[in-house]
């Protein structure tokens, strides 16, 4: 099993719960900031020490949710701090953005890091499309024709125009072009059968994330299986990644405490404001297009919210405890799921970062050695 | 469009109006300069119908005795709704007369379904904006684009008419502490747009407003100054249109599928 060590970049001290999105920024201290994308980028540098194989950057807009509105700034800035890790760059919203620069900057990442870049081509949860003005309804098309058209870019021999639905380019030929042949393996999220079957169309490595139920999980994955034969090909454990909020501790006891209140914190101030913009979004618009999708949606993260600390490390959506106990919680839910990436977010919400610290070094000495048959 | 000049009596006194279009009732209070009728105002009328009371005392129209003050005026905007348009409905108000606004929504809150305010007075802004009283000057302020403005067809006895009426409500200073201290009072969805080149209201007093009002959405109309309508009627008609179509969904974007229900086909 190969570990990915994910960062979300948060806010951590929001001191109220934040009513409305966009998330007035009025009182976001610059200095402040300055610590804490140097902090975290050292946290993230140091995940290579820890053992961890890649590290995750992400793309989310107007919230204290993350602070990595462009996530290749952040990965470009490990590219020489790290040597090994790949860049797992879980974000590029694809359907939001100009896609001949995603198709650029994702060839710079992977020329200057020599090939360690796994390249995200995500969709976006509904409400960022608020931000960069895109009608959700348009989502899945755009996110289709952008990753034909960055797939071109990257692996076209001579210049070449595009003519697209949303997308027209007369003449398109990028310098530098990617370091891997023939491109940079893709990622994408899969949480219900209509993006699934998305992700198994484009031979991408498949991504599943605040997971409510491992039952639902599991029929993700084999959708994605059966879907993959149907176009012929086979993914290997290693094309799934399933990520769970971590906490590492000395103790089943510390480990708790520090979760309890790092998901207090994502989830009643870092999560709140969205919620209301998320269901404009899906309630008025086709960003689901097949029925239910959007009720399963707003159900999984409810789900989450009104859980015990207990009751999200029973269902397999939480890792929380000692390093003995965190192991055991890994292989329950890989003898469900499968799975060949497991991705820790061990920064959940305001948690402390030197108890992330602790849990990542902790996970070098006790957890990673205890899970080399996986 | 064809606009219909009418009259109707509150309490206070009679009030001419001008009505026109057809749909579910919008009622515009006019800026200083008076009424006028502008491509947007035409272009809404295409699917709601518009009612714009002449302020008392402006263009021409007698003052009501008893009425000295904007929050006075507000209360004469809600008799004319009751007695010509029957219903609750949107209300847009145009500086002046969206500092009128302010006060009808804080005063009148079952009248007003969604409230638009173009560059609204009425609201301190650290001493910064206010109107010159060189005219030529003021005339640079009001328009980024003269030879858009509508073209001086009032009597010059009218336009200083009008403006002696802002002493008269005692709105010559631009600002009214009381109404400032009451905006948060406000619940109607409330879209606050000002010119990005704005000078007379500065993007203080946007910035106050949004963050006075609670869930209210506050939006710059590029290369707009005082007149939005005038400097860039597209533009205002565009988000006005969605933001009175959908309240405040207006900020997720529909694509094409929608653009035949927003007035003028425009798309946001």
């Amino acid at each position: 099993m190969k570990f990915n060590f994910f960062h979300l970049m948060p806010w951590p001290d929001y001191p109220r719960e934040p009513q409305e999105w966009p998330v007035s920024n009025k009182d976001f201290d610059a200095e402040r900031g300055r610590q804490l994308y140097a902090g975290y980028i050292d946290t993230m540098a140091y995940a290579e020490e820890c053992g961890f194989d890649s590290i995750g950057c992400n793309e989310h807009h107007f919230s204290p949710y993350g602070l990595m509105s462009n996530p290749n700034l952040i990965a470009s800035s490990l590219v020489y701090r790290t040597k090994r890790a790949n860049l797992a760059i879980l974000g590029n919203l694809v359907p939001l953005l100009n896609p001949i620069r995603v198709a650029e900057e994702y060839a710079m990442l992977d020329v200057m890091s020599g090939g360690r870049v796994l390249a995200g081509m995500m969709r976006g949860i509904p409400h960022e499309y608020i931000a960069y003005n895109v009608p959700p309804s348009d989502s899945r098309e755009r996110l289709r024709e952008a990753v034909a058209l960055i797939i071109k870019a990257w692996t076209e021999p001579e210049p070449f125009g595009w003519e697209g639905e949303f997308y027209q380019f007369p003449s398109v030929s990028i310098w530098p072009r990617p370091y891997q042949k023939p491109y940079p393996r893709l990622l994408m999220s899969g949480t219900n059968e209509e993006s699934v079957e998305f992700v198994a169309e484009h031979r991408a490595k498949l991504g599943i994330v605040l997971i409510a139920d491992l039952n639902v999980a599991r029929g993700n994955i084999d959708h994605y299986y059966k879907t993959s034969r149907a176009y012929g090909w086979e993914p290997a454990p290693e094309d799934i990644l399933i990520g769970h909020h971590t906490c590492i501790a000395d103790t089943d006891e510390e480990a708790r405490e520090h979760m309890r209140k790092g998901l207090e914190y994502f989830h009643h101030i870092l999560m709140r404001p969205q919620r209301s913009a998320q269901q404009l979004v899906i309630q008025k618009t086709r960003y689901y297009q097949r029925e239910g999708s959007s009720d399963r949606f707003e159900a999984r993260l409810a789900t989450l919210r009104a859980r015990s600390l207990e009751e999200q490390i029973e269902s397999g959506s939480i890792y929380c405890g000692s390093p003995e106990t965190v192991v055991a919680q890994i292989k329950r839910v890989h003898k469900a799921l499968g799975h060949g990436v497991e991705q820790f977010t061990m920064k959940v919400g305001n948690m402390p970062d030197k108890v992330v610290r602790r849990g990542m070094e902790l996970f070098r000495e006790r957890v990673q050695p205890a899970l080399k048959d996986l | 469009m064809a606009f219909e000049r009418k009259e109707t009596r509150v309490g206070s006194g009679p009030i001419s109006y001008f009505v026109g279009g057809s749909g579910e009732p919008l009622l515009y209070l006019h800026p200083a300069a008076g009424v006028g009728i502008s491509k947007p105002i035409e272009t809404l009328a295409q699917s709601r119908t518009v009612y714009m009371p002449v302020t008392p005392g402006f263009d021409g129209t007698p003052a009501h005795e008893s009425i000295k003050s904007m929050e006075a005026l507000a209360d004469v905007a809600a008799s004319f709704i009751n007695v010509a348009i029957g219903k609750r409905c949107d209300v847009i108000g145009a500086s002046f007369g969206g500092w009128e606004a302010l006060w009808l929504a804080v005063k009148h809150p079952d009248k007003i379904d969604h409230l638009v305010l173009e560059a609204p007075a009425g609201v301190p802004a650290g001493g910064k904006g206010g109107l010159p009283s060189d005219p030529a000057e003021l005339r640079k302020k009001l328009f980024a684009y003269p030879d858009r403005a509508p073209p001086m067809t009032k009597p010059m006895e009218q336009v200083q008419g009008n403006r002696r009426m802002l002493d008269h409500y005692g709105a010559a200073s631009l600002a009214d502490g009381t109404l400032s201290g009451r905006v948060a009072q406000i619940k109607a969805p409330t879209l606050i747009l000002m010119g990005s080149k704005d000078q007379i209201i500065p993007p203080e007093t946007g910035r106050y407003l949004k963050a006075a009002i609670a869930g209210s959405h506050l939006a710059y109309v590029y290369d707009a100054a005082h007149v939005i309508e005038s400097d860039q009627p597209e533009r205002l008609t565009r988000i006005v249109a969605s933001f009175l179509e959908r309240g405040e969904a207006y900020i997720v974007n529909w694509g094409s599928s929608s653009a035949s229900a927003v007035p003028g086909g425009v798309r946001r």
